[in-house]
């Protein structure tokens, strides 16, 4: 595991902190708008975002249904340009994907034509790197997952909960400074979830990585997250960061049973209640 | 497209699974069996409809005469050729609508226009055009096969999940490489449909290519069997060409399954 996480794979454009003072934000977000134009007219889905996480934090993004939060991390991540409002990461305004942002998505978008092992080494397999050290980091990393023993099988033959493991290694292998998470759990059962998200946390533990997490669920965001950040409905705006401030390691069941858990819990909640559902679907 | 073999069944009583068996043997069986009697009891006569087992054994003198060989031969380059070019430009251009939109808008309406045209109207046409020979004869089969290979080029690049793509931006995969490494490879099931599809055309066109121009291949080998009265070669090749059809379809399935493990459900 210590190879592919101390090896920087992409060149000096991201060195961390490069062009940045000391205690700067690794991600720095200011008045982020996103419009979306169709032909029955104008929808904003965030309006005037501000965001900032320091290196090596783990901050949750909750809100209601149709928020805009899976929009706000798509453009996070370069995919989706941001109508207003420009994203730093290091200082530096992000112009598109990048491996250094590594992403999950919620459904299982595996290569269906590649093996585990070949979904792991996809992304390496471009930078030239030798095959034996492809397949030797791609090992450490499956390893790393727990899906030793299923590298020739086809994402057809894995469960959900596998598919996702395999989603984690093939980003991971990149050893991105930030980890974007787009309801990475949540279409998986709630037992094999528990066992992902403490795994998460284990490697996040280990690695240090900036992890940007968007979830609907609040006992998730309140086990794995620094801070939370609540959206208001349709269009996102920042209704309230709340600091996480349960000690860590945290055990999901002990944590459940505290006076501060349930402090923030209630918090959250009821921020969350006094928006409206609004209609429409999350993307 | 799907063949018998392969037609979901429901999951039931033996006795439904049974007569998934029974009753396709029966069909077949029935059929045969008046194609051997209705000439043999005078329902018709012999030399409109030859007894099957005469067919047969005509097939067998046939497959050891040298120049259905030779025309076999013909045939056989004429439509690898055709159904090569077809899938050079039609997967290509399928694709590229899929990402396209403009591309799309332009080239829609064509097929849109060209589909219901029987591709038989257009071979004499061809014929005035570039004359009597393989140009044509090729010519044809392309314009048979480009359609299904189009629009199934077209649906598979179209309908890739944007995630995908973007997982693959986000591992590092530029622009162009998105287009071998992504969009290809997620459009291939429903490529690999269309070109089941254009199979089955191809042979079509082939054939009717032959009837008409002539000269040499299989068709041309019918047709002069037909004009020298001898109805059992007719018989006998119009069987052979089934089967080669059948096992063309056949293999192809096969092949897939067999070079593509990853692939779900049928192509």
């Amino acid at each position: 595991m210590a190879d592919p996480v101390t090896e920087r794979p992409t060149t000096a454009a991201r060195q961390p902190g490069a062009d940045a003072p000391p205690g700067a934000p690794k991600i720095e977000a200011r008045g982020l708008r996103k419009v979306f134009s169709s032909r029955r007219g104008e929808v904003t889905a965030i309006d005037g975002v501000d965001f900032s996480a320091a290196a090596g934090e783990f901050i949750s993004i909750v809100g209601p249904s149709g928020c805009g939060k899976s929009t706000f991390l798509y453009i996070v991540g370069g995919f989706v340009e941001a109508t207003e409002g420009a994203v730093l990461v290091d200082g530096s305004p992000i112009t598109g994907p990048d491996p250094a942002r590594g992403i999950v998505f919620q459904e299982f978008v595996l290569f269906p034509w590649k093996t585990v092992m070949g979904n792991v080494t996809y992304g390496l397999a471009r930078r030239g790197m030798p095959r034996a050290e492809r397949r030797e980091r791609a090992r450490q990393l499956i390893d790393t997952v727990k899906l030793t023993g299923f590298e020739r099988h086809f994402p057809k033959e894995l469960s959900g909960g596998m598919k996702q493991r395999v989603a984690l290694a093939r980003t991971l292998i990149m050893d991105p400074d930030i980890l974007l998470m787009d309801e990475p759990f949540g279409a998986i059962d709630a037992q094999t979830r528990v066992i992902l998200q403490a795994e998460l946390l284990q490697i996040w533990e280990r690695t240090r990585k900036t992890v940007l997490f968007v979830t609907h669920s609040v006992e998730e965001a309140l086990y794995l997250s620094d801070k939370v950040y609540v959206l208001s409905s349709r269009p996102a705006r920042v209704k309230e960061v709340i600091e996480v401030d349960l000690p860590r390691p945290r055990d999901p069941e002990q944590i459940v049973g505290t006076e501060a858990y349930g402090r923030l819990h209630r918090r959250i909640w009821s921020l969350l209640q006094e928006e409206q559902v609004s209609d429409g679907d999350d993307r | 497209m799907a063949t018998t073999a392969e037609a979901p069944r429901l999951a039931g009583s033996s006795a439904s699974a049974a007569s998934a068996i029974a009753l396709p043997i029966l069909s077949v069986a029935t059929l045969l069996g008046l194609w051997e009697l209705a000439p043999r009891i005078g329902l018709v006569r012999p030399t409109s409809v030859p007894p099957f087992s005469d067919v047969v054994a005509e097939v067998v003198t046939v497959l050891g005469r040298p120049e259905f060989l030779d025309n076999l031969g013909s045939s056989a380059q004429r439509w690898a050729a055709g159904f090569a070019l077809a899938i050079l430009i039609g997967v290509p251009l399928g694709t590229l609508m899929g990402r396209w939109r403009p591309l799309y808008n332009l080239v829609d309406p064509l097929l849109v226009v060209g589909y219901p045209v029987p591709k038989a109207a257009l071979i004499l046409i061809f014929v005035l055009w570039w004359g009597a020979g393989n140009v044509s004869r090729i010519g044809i089969i392309i314009v048979g096969c480009l359609i299904p290979i189009v629009i199934s080029s077209y649906h598979g690049a179209h309908g890739i999940e944007p995630r995908l793509l973007w997982s693959a931006r986000g591992l590092g995969i530029g622009r162009l490489g998105s287009w071998f490494r992504v969009i290809l490879p997620a459009a291939l099931p429903q490529i690999l449909s269309g070109l089941r599809l254009a199979i089955a055309i191809s042979i079509f066109t082939l054939l009717g290519s032959e009837l008409l121009i002539r000269g040499d291949g299989i068709g041309a080998f019918m047709f002069t069997a037909l004009d020298n009265g001898q109805t059992l070669v007719v018989f006998a090749m119009s069987t052979i060409v089934a089967v080669i059809g059948f096992l063309l379809d056949l293999l192809y399935v096969l092949a897939v399954r067999r070079g593509l493990p990853w692939l779900e459900g049928e192509v």
